[in-house]
């Protein structure tokens, strides 16, 4: 698959995995030079979650379903059914979380996406080794 | 960051920038937990029509997921 080069090419492949993936929620498709993205923090697999006036309550740099699914049942039972006379606030938290990675899945899609993407993907591990080791 | 470079042609030309630590950091500095986050137009895929991310957080929750593949 070549890289986005015109908003054309950008659309059609976003057409595409839409319907190789079945895909049925809405999908928004950037700009070309991807002002949102960026905006939102530019990570390749982010998740955030939006409150009513765009409230930032989730935001995640790994898109965890199972993560977000616990967090919606928990925030939106606190949010709509305070029990009365009981007072709540809010508070804020930060974690880590760590993801179990599947190398073999992995190399199926590169491989669907082209030799390249596999041949550059192999690349760029030998450089985040190197940097490993300093 | 210019056109080229977010759409980058090549994945391992694209790390060896530094691309990540850069990201890892604007996501940092990004819109934090609590605030608002800003509203933004956008083009909706299977119609076509210009929407706003704020059609979506009217009422209830948006659950905004970014995808990208190599």
């Amino acid at each position: 698959m070549p890289h986005h080069d015109t908003f054309e090419r950008k659309l059609a492949q976003a057409r595409l995995l839409r319907d190789e993936t079945g895909i049925r929620r809405p999908i928004l498709v950037d700009d070309l030079s991807g002002t949102v993205h960026r905006k939102y923090g530019d990570m390749p697999n982010m998740t955030w979650i939006l409150d009513r006036g765009g409230r930032v309550v989730y935001k995640a740099n790994w898109t965890n379903a199972a993560n977000v699914e616990a967090f919606l049942d928990r925030y939106l039972a606190a949010r709509e059914r305070r029990p009365p006379g009981a007072a709540q606030v809010m508070y804020e938290t930060e974690q880590i979380e760590f993801r179990r990675t599947d190398a073999e899945q992995f190399q199926k899609h590169l491989l669907r996406n082209g030799p390249r993407a596999v041949e550059e993907f192999a690349k760029a591990k030998e450089l985040w080794t190197r940097h490993a080791a300093g | 960051m210019d056109l080229k470079s977010y759409n980058y042609a090549h994945f391992d030309e694209h790390i060896a920038e530094g691309a990540e630590r850069g990201a890892a950091t604007a996501f940092r500095d990004s819109f934090r937990v609590g605030e608002r986050a800003e509203d933004f137009a956008l083009l909706r895929l299977n119609d076509g029509a210009r929407v706003e991310l704020s059609d979506y957080w009217r009422s209830k929750p948006l659950v905004m997921e970014f995808g990208s593949f190599t």
